[in-house]
């Protein structure tokens, strides 16, 4: 009785692994999909409406869904608070990446190109600004795509892997 | 008053300026921040060195010598990270922040089509602490009063550079549009439509187009627009009473002036000019006194006894003025 148990649990822990994983290599692509529309507002913002860095911001987060909006909320609120140690926008932009970055299913070549377009951002003119932004865009689009391939390999491959390799132990056990 | 503008500087910068003597801190009127050369700064008309202890020096070889990190974080301050927002700033070489200070920048300058575009790579700052003197112009205004229109007199305010032109000219606003006309026979007047055409942004000192200084209730402010095309804007726009302009010397602003005066509007002017002699002296000053633009000269001279100010008359003798009474008394609504 006490064996059926414990096979049931492993049975069910692996399942959840898997499904976990598999989860992770499909919400990555759309993770990459929000912040490439959170990047696209800001530019609109600063290319067309000259809106301070701060509010151009916070506005980029609105109608996004976590963790893009914390995100980029941790920003603002990091750029609002640090006006009496004098951040710069670099020091906030960097300080939430690290903060936030573990909460998403986003890889490190993503937080490279944020970290890149971070020290950019706030300290050029116009022009300047959207094209760091697109370029910014056009590198978390090439993510975007590798992490849609990743997603067709492996997404199936960790759901069913989950499973069976738990059914190995328990036979194993048996 | 260093406690105005303390909040804009890095942390570094603020912590030796605060250890200033407290007098100086009180007084100072203008901070030099230059990237790896001496902190300077100027009050009453002095200018000093600062140390790394704070204290005032005559020689810059032991002063304080801010960083370019530290210059970096000043300018990300004052454009409040946003250097793409401020792109007719970096063209005019100064930026105004809330409370009015202004931040003259200086650094390489990037041309386009030969004409200057903005500034990148700044390297030195002159923060200018803006000082608000509420009631400077209580003296000048009781003999600017047209009893006639219940209004003020055309003015044309000249003085040497420093001596308080703009102040004067912003209090007048601030006077005549909260209708605190400071006379016994005007205590009944109710205030005027003001409009104030800020060329340099140094009269209501606009911060994304809110006055940041009290010019009164019924002023509208132009800020950043050029004085003649300005005028013609208010005139058509916001049916000011009375306008007040900065700093006119162009022939452009002349044609301007006198349009308004023509519509029945008092323009108050500020010029650079030792006195109403030395006014008739320049040619667009000359032109608009003649033709009777401006009913009086305010000569202001600010010397040890502070500020002084004298009234002389500016139409020629046998020219009826420009501004003429109403026609109708009661009428205009709100100003019965």
């Amino acid at each position: 009785m006490v064996k059926l148990i414990g096979a049931v649990l492993i049975l069910f822990a692996g399942t959840m692994i898997g499904f976990h994983q598999a989860s992770r290599f499909a919400a990555r692509p759309r993770q990459i999909r929000q912040l490439i529309q959170a990047l696209q507002r800001l530019e609109t913002e600063i290319g067309y409406g000259y809106t301070p860095l701060p509010e151009a911001v916070t506005n980029s987060a609105a109608h996004l869904p976590e963790p893009i909006a914390g995100l980029l909320q941790s920003v603002s609120r990091l750029l609002a608070e640090g006006e009496s140690e004098g951040l710069t926008f670099r020091e906030c932009w960097e300080r939430a990446l690290t903060k936030h970055w573990p909460g998403t299913a986003m890889k490190n070549s993503e937080q490279a190109a944020l970290i890149r377009l971070g020290s950019a951002l706030g300290i050029s003119d116009r022009d300047d600004q959207v094209k760091h932004l697109r370029l910014a865009v056009q590198q978390l689009k090439a993510e975007e795509d590798a992490a849609r391939d990743d997603q067709a390999r492996y997404e199936k491959m960790c759901k069913s892997l989950g499973v069976l390799v738990a059914a190995l132990v328990v036979i194993l056990i048996v | 008053m260093l406690v105005r503008v303390v909040h804009l500087l890095p942390s570094e910068l603020a912590s030796i300026l605060e250890r200033m003597p407290a007098g100086v801190k009180d007084t100072v009127e203008e901070i030099r921040i230059r990237e790896g050369r001496p902190l300077e700064i100027g009050y009453e008309g002095g200018f000093y060195f600062i140390g790394q202890d704070g204290g005032l020096l005559a020689r810059p070889e032991e002063a304080y010598k801010p960083t370019g990190d530290t210059c970096r974080r000043l300018l990300e301050r004052v454009t409040n990270h946003s250097l793409y927002a401020m792109e007719e700033e970096l063209r005019r070489g100064y930026i105004t922040v809330a409370g009015g200070h202004r931040i003259g920048i200086a650094g390489r300058t990037v041309l386009e089509g030969g004409s200057v575009r903005g500034i990148r790579d700044v390297a030195a700052f002159n923060l200018r602490i803006a000082r608000e003197v509420k009631g400077a112009s209580a003296k000048v205004l009781p003999k600017l009063l047209d009893f006639g229109r219940r209004s003020v007199l055309p003015a044309l305010i000249v003085g040497p550079p420093q001596q308080g032109k703009t102040t004067i000219a912003r209090d007048l606003a601030r006077a005549v549009s909260s209708g605190a006309w400071g006379h016994p026979a005007a205590a009944g007047w109710i205030g005027r439509k003001v409009g104030i055409v800020d060329e340099r942004s140094e009269i209501a000192a606009c911060v994304r187009g809110v006055p940041t200084f009290d010019v009164g209730p019924r002023t509208d402010v132009l800020d950043a627009c050029p004085k003649a095309e300005g005028m013609m804007m208010m005139l058509r726009s916001m049916s000011p009473d009375v306008l007040v302009v900065d700093e006119i010397g162009r022939p452009e602003d002349a044609d301007a002036i006198l349009d308004a005066c023509h519509a029945g509007i008092a323009v108050i002017a500020t010029a650079h000019a030792k006195d109403a002699d030395d006014a008739r002296g320049r040619p667009v000053l000359r032109r608009l006194l003649e033709a009777g633009a401006f009913a009086v000269c305010v000569e202001l001279q600010r010397g040890s006894a502070g500020m002084t100010s004298r009234i002389v008359a500016a139409r020629p003798a046998g020219r009826a003025p420009t501004a003429r009474e109403p026609t109708y008394t009661g009428g205009g609504g709100a100003h019965g």
